[in-house]
Formats: structure tokens, sequence, C-alpha cells
């Protein structure tokens, strides 16, 4: 038996070797580099080498390792499932603990500029996650194009803002407002497509938006980008070492030393409370008749049909929110790059975003937070191998589908008890 | 006129690498009924390998009809490898998932795969130098010479013949049969004996190989390529393959033509920087008007 | 004929070269459990699919008398029947929210007063008084149709986790939470034991005598069909061949032959 295995186990390894010399031969081996402007190939075969033991030797440990899992099927229980469990007994303490820490969080002595960025840009995607989570999670609609209404939202806000010099506060509705109505416009016609349809709909969406503002000079400046869009104020207190003659800003104001992290500090809990509000609205709506529709539609539309539910009225309502809240996240970026252009919404920010929805668990808040820690997490720790850190990315979203297809935290807790009622 | 017609011809000749990218995408939605994601990157890796494998050959003195052939068989058999290797990983596994597990998978491989070739083989635009050159030229009194290149007709025919064996081995042998008969009732087909895994495979080695002959044609065509090509050119000959009707081969072909008119004329007659919307745009107006396509059967939903 | 409840004359329907319903006429009346049946393929259900909006009937007319207005539901296209005519349905493969608790499936059946009542959300964000209330009232019918059934110590849990007789059970009740005036039911009983089936039973008759509301069946269960039903159409590739009460169909000799085959 155990001999058996081990001789499969080798013949399987050396398949796996050839198939692997057959992948990575030509591509990692042979690298084509311009030489005196015409191509040569550089040969690299210890790379080709190693990779290939690795993954020989690599499927004969996986052989092993899945014939004694085999073995004592059933014993083991999945790290995924404690940690739901937990988070389910303990949810409300943990999400009170999360906020209080990300209150306290620009004061904490680690947490310099660096820190800081890193946190602005994790806050700005668990917002865009939570968006996106209405669309995705409760309603069920694969958007693949979320970026556009990201965009759209950042261009509105820095469009209004450097030509009407409106400030934050009234910008930010308008090009959330925007991006809705963007959202209902290109909902419209697409919302009745199947899942996948719908899915490659939405991503042909976003890069004609992208494609747009990368041709339409006039407006957008094209590749060249928005620049100097105003920076927010603090209730009209600008954060400014030299203001101009006679206006008072934030340091002046309450007598602090400038400092340019106060700028960032500011930013920081303006992205913790646009945050918090897309999450308090979403928990709030899925109570609602409208959001249980959504999940009622994700479940089995010819179902919601014949009980009288009006599909499109309802999915265009779950993706004009969706894109509302994308749209906000949008002004707060522009607001913060004080620059936009096209580079920053291709389609790759759509594919996180989603990928955040999808491996913190469809439809689950908590999940979404653990998830964009995570996911940015691994993409800041591979930050210095720039290719690499987007293949790690890519084959974790694979990876997930394979082991957890509903996320780290698949669990749903229904939205109206009996027992709190009855 | 002489405009219209070096269009035309140029039309095409890009329809003919669309089609052939297209006839995976749809293979594998009749078979598995997924969107193939990661289908334009595998016509990426396929224009890679046979960039590498003409600068290779290059160093040779072999004659160039053995040249091209060699290099048709090389890209398909290493591109092969890649599909059958992203089935087997990405998308096997997900069979029995809920239905958005292997879009998603997918959309994660395309990612993987963009990212390794750029880390693998540098994010610079790579060149190569024209393979065939010279052609025949057409009305050369009048003040636009329309040119027909021999790249063109070798491109074209290719795609003849490679759709004429495609046809006989759909139509003809047991794979072909096996392949009809899972896109019907997978576990029917199991019961009757059939390897429906090996089935599935054999239809994502045989797309992939004819993505590769796509990304051969593609590099000698335009002599440019990088990394990122596959995911436009994916998105296009997925609505080709829409437009044809999704599942049907003949369609995928026909629809690749359409694309390929469509993106010329386009670039040609009103703008070439909007020249992918083109694309974008008769997708979007496809699926909403048309989804069954051209040849596609209609889906009735069944209640 | 204020008796009518639904009218159905030379109601046809093609796919393709294909005609799954042949020029076909029935009513059916208030206060009347009305069954189809018939062989299988015979276009039972695409009666129900063109009754409820899902198919558009190729030619005929259907009218339901809804309070005594007459209602063209050939106008009314899938959800509209349901939201505008009171025209509830099942399915023969049940169709609930499998990952929703069977309480949430019976406000999802309640959407569109509820949605009203939450001010099309705005009310409802606010937390506004009237809102509750209606809410606590949908519970309380939620409540009253799961006492019935009952299935309302198993409010919380996920419908996809209830036993098969307890789902269908709960889908019949769902579509009654829109307040039908006619409910169609596609083989409900069918997969039922002897027991669950005599429950079906006398659900059934509790719809029809206190709740007044008409009910269409397709049904091959001949106990279920015998036992309750007033009136009896028979189809067979999608004509009518025979109408009656339970007992003379089950005398009738077409009926027969449609089922059991001619001799020669």
């Amino acid at each position: 038996m155990g001999k058996d295995l081990i001789q499969k186990s080798v013949k399987d390894s050396l398949f796996t070797g050839i198939i692997a010399l057959a992948l990575f031969g030509p591509i990692v081996g042979l690298r084509t580099v311009a030489k005196n402007e015409v191509l040569v190939v550089e040969p690299k075969w210890l790379v080709v080498l190693l990779i290939v033991i690795f993954c020989a030797v690599g499927r004969f440990f996986i052989n092993i390792y899945t014939f004694k899992k085999e073995q004592r099927r059933g014993e083991s229980s999945s790290l995924g499932k404690a940690i739901a469990h937990f988070l389910d007994e303990k949810g409300a303490q943990i999400a009170i603990g999360a906020i209080a820490f990300s209150i306290i969080f620009p004061f904490m002595p680690f947490a310099d500029r660096y820190w800081m960025d890193i946190a602005i840009m994790m806050m700005t995607y668990i917002m865009l996650g939570w968006g996106l989570n209405i669309v995705i999670g409760l309603a069920g609609l694969l958007d693949l194009g979320y970026v556009a209404f990201y965009a759209v939202g950042a261009y509105s806000y820095a469009l209004f803002a450097i030509h009407f010099g409106w400030s934050f506060w009234i910008c930010l509705p308008i090009a959330g407002l925007f991006a809705g109505m963007f959202g209902i416009l290109l909902g419209f016609p697409v919302l009745r497509l199947r899942g996948d349809y719908l899915a490659i709909v939405t991503l042909a969406f976003g890069e004609m938006i992208r494609i747009l503002l990368l041709n339409w000079y006039e407006l957008t400046k094209g590749p060249d980008g928005l620049t100097g869009i105003p920076r927010p104020s603090f209730f009209g207190l600008p954060f400014k070492r030299y203001p101009d003659e006679g206006v008072e800003t934030f340091h002046t104001f309450f007598g602090l030393e400038y400092d340019p992290m106060q700028r960032i500090i500011f930013l920081y809990y303006l992205i913790l409370i646009l945050a918090l509000i897309t999450n308090a609205f979403t928990i709030k709506i899925r109570k609602l008749p409208v959001g249980r529709a959504w999940e009622a539609l994700r479940e089995d539309e010819i179902a919601c049909k014949s009980l009288g539910v009006n599909p499109r009225n309802t999915k265009l309502t779950a993706f004009a929110v969706g894109a509302m809240f994308g749209g906000f996240a949008g002004s707060f970026f522009a607001t913060r790059q004080a620059f936009i252009s096209p580079e920053s919404f291709t389609f790759i920010e759509s594919a996180i975003i989603v990928a955040i929805v999808v491996l913190g668990g469809m439809g689950s808040q908590t999940g979404v937070v653990l998830s964009t820690i995570f996911l940015i997490g691994l993409i800041e720790v591979f930050r210095d191998f720039e290719s690499y850190r987007m293949v790690a990315f890519g084959g974790a979203m694979v990876l997930i589908m394979i082991f957890r297809p509903r996320g780290i935290l698949a669990k749903r807790k229904p939205t109206i008890t009996m027992g709190k009622h009855g | 006129m002489e405009y219209f017609l070096q269009q035309l011809i140029n039309g095409l000749t890009l329809g003919s690498v669309y089609g052939l990218i297209a006839i995976g995408y749809t293979m594998v939605y009749g078979i598995i009924g997924m969107i193939n994601f990661a289908h334009g990157d595998i016509f990426m890796v396929g224009a890679f390998v046979a960039l590498i494998a003409f600068i290779l050959f290059a160093l040779t003195s072999i004659a160039l009809p053995i040249i091209l052939i060699l290099v048709l068989l090389i890209a398909m058999v290493f591109t092969a490898c890649y599909g059958w290797t992203v089935e087997k990983l990405a998308y096997k596994p997900l069979r029995k998932s809920f239905r958005l597990a292997p879009l998603i998978s997918a959309l994660g491989m395309s990612i993987v795969l963009q990212n390794y070739v750029q880390a693998a083989q540098g994010a610079r635009i790579k060149t190569l130098q024209p393979v065939i050159q010279g052609g025949f030229n057409f009305f050369k009194d009048s003040s636009f010479v329309v040119t027909l290149s021999y790249l063109q007709i070798f491109i074209v025919l290719v795609t003849i013949v490679l759709m004429a064996v495609f046809t006989l081995l759909i139509t003809r042998t047991a794979l072909g049969r096996a392949q009809r008969a899972c896109e019907q009732d997978r576990t029917m087909t199991a019961l009757m004996g059939i390897n429906v895994d090996r089935t599935i495979s054999m239809t994502f080695i045989i797309g992939s190989s004819l993505a590769s002959v796509a990304g051969v044609m593609f590099v000698m065509y335009y002599g440019v390529i990088d990394f990122y090509i596959g995911f436009l050119a994916g998105i296009k000959a997925f609505t080709a393959a829409v437009l044809g009707g999704i599942g049907s081969i003949p369609g995928a072909m026909l629809g690749g033509l359409l694309i390929g008119l469509i993106e010329t004329f386009w670039s040609g007659y009103i703008s070439i920087e909007y020249k992918d919307i083109a694309a974008f745009t008769t997708l979007v107006i496809v699926l909403i008007f048309f989804p069954t396509g051209f040849l596609g059967k209609p889906d009735i939903e069944k209640v | 004929m204020s008796n009518t409840l639904l009218d159905v004359q030379n109601l046809t329907m093609k796919f393709g070269g294909l005609v799954a319903i042949d020029d076909l006429s029935f009513s059916a009346k208030k206060d009347q459990i009305t069954s189809i049946i018939g062989p299988n393929g015979a276009g039972k259900t695409t009666v129900f699919n063109c009754l409820t909006g899902f198919y558009k009937a190729t030619a005929g007319s259907m009218y339901l008398n809804k309070d005594n207005n007459k209602m063209d539901l050939k106008k009314f296209s899938d959800f509209k029947v349901a939201q505008k005519a009171g025209v509830a349905r099942t399915f023969q493969n049940i169709r609930l929210f499998p990952q929703m608790s069977v309480l949430e499936n019976m406000m999802v059946a309640q959407h569109n007063k509820l949605m009203v009542a939450s001010g099309f959300s705005i009310l409802g964000l606010i937390n506004s008084r009237s809102f509750l209330q209606k809410e606590k009232e949908a519970v309380k019918i939620s409540k009253y149709w799961l006492d019935i059934i009952g299935l309302t110590n198993r409010a919380d849990d996920n419908a996809g986790d209830l036993p098969y007789g307890d789902q269908r059970k709960l889908e019949i009740v769902r579509a009654m939470c829109i307040d039908p005036h006619l409910l169609c039911l596609d083989e409900p009983a069918a997969g039922l034991n002897a027991k669950e089936s005599a429950e079906l039973n006398k659900l059934l008759k509790f719809i029809k005598n206190d709740k007044k509301t008409g009910i269409l069946l397709i049904e091959h269960d001949m106990s279920v069909v015998m036992g309750i039903s007033d009136h009896v159409v028979v189809l067979n590739y999608g004509k009518k061949i025979f109408e009656g009460t339970a007992k003379e169909t089950k005398n009738s000799p077409e009926v027969i032959e449609a089922y059991l085959g001619t001799e020669d």
C-alpha cells in the first residue's frame, strides 16, 4: 500500500516536472532582451531548473499529504470556521474594539507618515469594499467595472472643485449623486443580463469610461490628468504653512505649531467617518424591505418575480447605491491626491475591490475589513517585487475560490427574527 | 473605393485573429458554461512563445516555410500546456461550486498570467523584425494603392485550413462527439462511460492551441507585443463569440470577422483613438439586444 | 358569470414549430379548486407560465375577475401578474430563498406593501414609527401562516435546511402572503408521503374555504386531485380532452385512454 503510493507519487511528480518544464522553459528560461534595438534571447536555465524541481517535489509532498488526510477525514476542523465562529460570538465587542482602535490609531507612537498613508489607503479600500458589497454581496450582481464609479466620483469632484471653487462638503454629495446617476444610467440597460454576461458588460463599461477620460482632453486633460484639486479644509480652516494674508489656518486657529501630519490625520478621520457611514448605511438598509429583496434576488430571481418583486428596480437601487458610495470614495481620493489621471482607474483596481468583497465572504461587512487587511497587506509586503506581488494577488484569488469559495466569513445572520418580534 | 477595399482586407485579416481566439471562448462556454477570462492571456502567452521561437530560428539557416510550420507547432504545444494547466488548477476544483466562483478564479488566473509574463519577460514592448515581407499592389495608377501582403494571405489561409480541420474534428471524430455530448448533459455523458474530465481537458488544449496560432499571427502582423495584449484582444474575441452566438463554432469565426471589420472600419472612417470603444459598444449592444447572436440557440428560461 | 374567477379562451403557445398549448379554453370559479391534469408533457406547466407572465402566449385571452374588475392577464409581464393582478404561484421544483430564514422568505413575499410602508426606504432609514408598525404587522401575518403549517419554531432557520415536505408547505404559505386572488400550485404533492399529502389537502381546503382564494392546481397525485378538486380539466398534447367534476373525470373513457393508451 505505502510502496504503491510512493511509486504513484514519484510518477506523478515526474509528470508535474515535465509540465513545469514546458510551462516555464520558454517564458522564464528564454528571456527576450533588447540589445542595440534588436531582441536577443538570454537563457536563464538555472531558474527554470529550480522551479521545475520545486514543482515536482511540491507535487510529491502534496500527494502524500492528501493521501494521509484522506485517511483521517473528518477530524480536521478548518481555521476559517474557527475564526468565523469566534467572530460570531464576540462580533459586537470586536467591532467596538476595532472602531476604538481606528480612532486612536493616529496617536499611536508608531503611526508615522508611512503607516498613516497605508491606513488611509486601507480605509479607502474598506469603504469601496463596503460599497461594492451592496452590489455583489447582497444583490449578487458581479460588477467588474466598479472603478468607473470611483472615477466618476473623483473627476466630478475635481471638476466642480477646480472650476467652481466649491468646498469639499458641497462637492462630495454632488460627486456621489453623479456617480449614483451614472449607476442608474449604466444599470438600466444591462441589469437583466445573466450573471457572467453582466460581469463582462460592466467590465466593458469600466474600460469605456477610462478610454473616455483618456481622450476627452478638453474636459479631463487626458493622460496628463487634473492637477491642483483643492485640499479639504477643517470647517473652512485650511492646512497650510504659509496662508494668504489675513486667512486663519488650522494651526493658527488652534494655536498649534504647523505640522504636515495635521492634514494627514484630518484626511484619516475623514475617510474613517465616510467608511463608517457606508457601513452603518449598509447594515441598516439590509434590514429594510429593499435590502431583503436584494438578497432574495441573489437567491432566486424567478421566485422573486412570482412574489411580485420588481427585479429591475430592485437591482437598480443596489447598483445606484453602490455606485454612490464609490463616488464618495472617489471624491475623497481626488482631494487626498490633489491630482488624478485615468491611470488610477484601471481594471486592476476593480479586480482588487472584487477580490476584497469575495474573499471577505459575500455580504459580510466584517469580512471586507479582514480581507482588505490581508490583501492590501499582501500587496504592501511584496511592494519591492513589482509584478510578483500581483502574481501573488491573482494566485490568492484562485486559492480562495478553491478552498473557501464563500469567503472567510460565510455565515449570514437573518435580517429579522421571530424571537424578537413574536 | 480603394480605401474601402484596403480596410476590408485589413479587417478580414484582423478578424481571422479574433475568430481563432473566439473559438476558445465559445468551446469552453459550450462545454462547462463559464467565461474563461484567462483565455485572452493564453493568447498572449502564445504570442510570446512565438516571438521567442522566431528569434531563436532567426539564428539558424532553416528555410522560411519550415520555420513558419515549426513556430506554429511549438507555439501550439507550449501554449496548450498553459491551457491545460489553467483548467486543472483553477477551474476543475470549482465545477460544483457556486456560479460566480469559476469566473472569479478565472479573473485571478488572468492577473497571474499577465504579471507572470511581465516578471519573466519584462514590461517593455517587444518588437519583431518582419518575417514575411512584400505583397501584391492593386490600383497602382490611382491616388491610393491597395496592398494585399503575403502575410495577410498567409494569415487568412492558415485560418481557413485550421477551421476546416477543426470542423472535421468536431463533426467526425469520437472526441468531437464526446464534446457535443458533454455540452448537452455532463452527468449523462459520464454515465455512458465517456471520460468527461479528459474531454474538458481536450477542449482547453484545442482552444489554447487555436489561440496560440492567433498569437503567432498577431506577433507577425503587428510586430509588437507586450504582456497586456491579452486583455483587449480577449474582450474583443469574447465579443466576437457572443456576436456569432456563444456555443456555436462557425458563429465564433463569423463574429471574429465582423469584429475585425467593425474595428478597422471604425478606425479608418471615424476615430482611431476610440477604436476600442467600437468593440466595447458592440459588445454591450449585442448582449443587450441580441444575446443569442447570429448562430446561437435561443435560451428559453426554464421555470 | 360573476362567479367566474379565471376565464381562459383559445390559449395557444408555440415554441418555434412545437405547439405546447393548442387552442385551450377553460374557466375556474371563485372558492373552488380547479385541477389541471394530464400525462407528462401535456403542457400543464406551460399554461401556468402563460398565466403568470413568464411566457408570452402566442394567441388567446386570459381574464381574471378581481373584485368584479375584468383584468387582462396578457397585459402583465412576470412580476406584475403577482403585484397588480394578485396571481400567486409555486413551482414544480421548489423555489425558496434557501440561504434566507423562513421568516425572511415570508417577509419578501410582503415586499410591495412593506416597500410603500418604508417610504421606499427613506422612512425606513430613519426608523419611522409607522414603518416599524407595518413591519410588525407583516411579522404577525407571517406568524399566522407559519402557525398553520406548524413551522413557527423554525422561523429563524434557513429555509434550505427544512425537510422537503416543509419546504413545499412553506412555498405555498409564502405565496399566500401576497394576498392573492388566484393561487396556482404546480405539483404541490410531488415527493410527499401519504401523511404529508393529507396535511396538504387540509391546507388547500382551508385556503379555499376560509381564505376564499381560488386555487388552480397541477397534480399527478390522484388522491389529492380526487380528494379536493371541485372541477377538473384534462390536457393531452396541449389540447383539452375533458372537463368536468372529479367523479365524471374518473369515469371518462377519453381520460382513461389518454393515460393508459388504446387497445390497438
